[in-house]
């Protein structure tokens, strides 16, 4: 059971770091990203991609910031002339198809099997000693990516992207460059994610195409609405919350006596209904954001 | 070559219903519903439920399509006009959650595994070297069947010129007299039942489950976006299009880039050029092949 709670503590730490760089795009510069997994996933294989070449931790760090930050780019050079909505339905599709190809990549990227096998973080003497000195450092990076969003949102390099969300012509007419800065917060969201991935890669040891499908971009979305747009601590919260409530299901369902058919749908109710309750009855989330100049709390 | 050209057509006839229903709403109210698409499998498994009551086929499609029909516009005005008032872009997030308890309560009431019509057995009608089964010859009848009467309700009745009044311009058209609330709702009851044909006329010839919806989201908005979003008889022709490239892919014997005598894409590279399509449409032409619009800013 312990290690069970320690694995559903890491996963929501990463998740928390997914969905804090889901908010620096959606909640602070406005953009609908619906392929953000893909950029998780970008610093997956990239570790995996280091491992099957027989190189070192370093590389795969590499490899996977350099490939989150071309999808980021391409998310970016997409937006340009794109409208919202226009630009959610494009995200989807990039994310898609780079699944389905890595699903069909063949010796590359091991296919529907992936790449498995890849060393974890810490050789410690017993298991859980290994996954408590991940979760240490799980819990460090959620803590450096919280800190770094707050003094980002915080500066006025944050209040410009706030203009650039509320009012685009307004930021175009005070001679802020839209693209400029819709690039420059992909790029930074993209790098947040990936090395989430790598972490989470070298954690489970195995990397494949069923991590990145698109639920897994909704559960993220869920985590931001439901905890807050536009609040970072909010959006923790909501990770946590969403990635334990995760956990809970199958139990759930043997307290209750279903068949094992109902997870599924149990998990996709989970997310469809928290975030249309949310946006219909509380579009704030648990924490709402702080508007103003806003140099303290939040 | 004529099979090809039939593979096409039957893969259009997928597509080209539940992309006219997209381009229909966004034409009046400027909003991508992802849920179309579960609209279309809730009107197949509607449908095979009442037959399994012991209703005939045919009355049970027509009932199911105006179930669906129903359900539609009661979603809209509950949740989505709500949404829509407030952020646009939340509001596709709104129907993309509405989409996923579709795909929850699905997978309660009917289960994971796929289901099928219960039809005779009849065997495929063959032609000069085409082979096609009568369900498929019906599907195709009924989808060009709804294509046809939608386009004749769009510009030779009353109603039809009051909805491309108030796609057009819904300030003037409410000025005018027209009542834009109804025409609206009229046309999201509409939606439904075109998306519900479109998810029966796919299930007559195949099966139907709750992964149909979600697997037909992004060819559907392919062909939309590529027909122009708000252009409904143009998300028909972009249906064609996806089917055609789709089509190509998967069946043009590429061995001579392998330098093999044969060597086929598998079939999961179809998608990929749909997504693929969908994401160079975007970048070069984002309003789609026919509209030469000024950019949004």
């Amino acid at each position: 059971m312990f290690d069970f709670l320690i694995h559903v503590s890491i996963m929501a730490s990463l998740y928390a770091v997914l969905a804090l760089s889901l908010n620096l795009q959606l909640g602070i510069a406005g953009l609908v990203n619906f392929g953000q997994i893909l950029l998780f996933g970008a610093g997956a294989y990239g570790a995996a991609f280091a491992f099957s070449n027989q190189l070192g931790l370093a590389a795969g760090i590499g490899a996977g910031l350099a490939l989150a930050v071309c999808v980021g780019l391409l998310f970016a050079r997409l937006g340009r002339g794109l409208g919202g909505d226009y630009w959610g339905i494009a995200t989807l599709a990039v994310a898609e198809a780079c699944r389905m190809l890595l699903q069909t990549g063949g010796d590359l990227t091991g296919g529907a099997q992936g790449i498995s096998g890849l060393p974890p973080l810490f050789e410690a003497g017993s298991r859980q000693d290994a996954a408590l000195m991940t979760l240490g450092v799980c819990l460090a990076f959620l803590a450096a990516v919280y800190w770094l969003c707050r003094s980002l949102t915080h500066s006025r390099y944050g209040l410009s992207l706030k203009i650039l969300r509320e009012e685009p012509q307004l930021a175009v007419s005070l001679g802020y460059n839209p693209n400029a800065l819709r690039t420059q917060v992909l790029v930074l969201s993209s790098m947040i994610a990936a090395v989430g991935g790598v972490i989470f890669a070298h954690y489970i040891s195995f990397v494949g195409p069923d991590q990145i499908v698109a639920a897994e971009t909704f559960l993220i979305w869920a985590m931001v609405i439901v905890g807050g747009v536009g609040n970072h601590f909010g959006v923790i919260l909501g990770a946590v919350l969403m990635q334990f409530l995760f956990a809970f299901v199958p139990f759930a369902k043997d307290l209750l006596d279903m068949p094992s058919d109902y997870v599924a749908a149990m998990r996709l109710a989970l997310v469809g209904g928290g975030l249309l309750i949310f946006l219909l009855w509380r579009p704030q989330g648990l924490v709402r954001e702080r508007i103003g100049g806003g140099h303290r709390g939040g | 070559m004529l099979q090809f050209f039939v593979d096409v057509i039957l893969r259009t006839v997928d597509l080209a219903l539940i992309a006219v229903a997209l381009s229909c709403v966004y034409s009046l109210i400027r909003f991508p519903n992802i849920a179309l698409v579960q609209y279309a499998t809730a009107g197949a498994l509607i449908a095979l439920g009442l037959q399994t009551l012991g209703l005939p086929l045919y009355l049970a499609i027509v009932l199911s399509c105006v179930i669906t029909g129903l359900m539609a516009v009661v979603l809209s005005v509950l949740i989505f006009e709500k949404l829509l008032d407030t952020s646009p872009p939340l509001a596709m997030v709104g129907s993309l959650a509405v989409s996923m308890i579709f795909t929850a309560v699905f997978l309660v009431t009917v289960g994971p595994r796929p289901k099928r019509f219960d039809l005779e057995i009849m065997a495929p009608v063959r032609w000069a070297g085409v082979s096609i089964t009568p369900m498929q010859l019906v599907s195709v009848g009924l989808t060009m069947g709804a294509i046809l009467l939608f386009a004749l309700l769009l510009f030779r009745t009353g109603l039809g010129r009051s909805m491309r009044a108030t796609s057009t311009n819904r300030v003037l058209a409410e000025a005018t007299g027209i009542p834009t609330r109804k025409v609206i709702n009229g046309v999201i009851v509409l939606s439904g039942i075109l998306a519900a044909l479109g998810g029966i006329s796919i299930s007559l010839k195949g099966e139907m489950g709750a992964q149909l919806g979600f697997d037909l989201l992004l060819p559907i908005f392919a062909a939309a976006i590529l027909g122009g979003l708000g252009n409904a008889l143009g998300a028909a022709l972009g249906a064609f299009t996806i089917a055609l490239a789709e089509t190509f892919v998967t069946n043009v014997n590429f061995g001579w880039v392998v330098s093999q005598d044969f060597y086929f894409l598998p079939a999961s590279f179809a998608t990929i050029v749909s997504f693929g399509l969908l994401v160079l449409i975007l970048l070069f032409r984002p309003h789609g092949l026919l509209v030469s619009e000024v950019k949004r800013v």
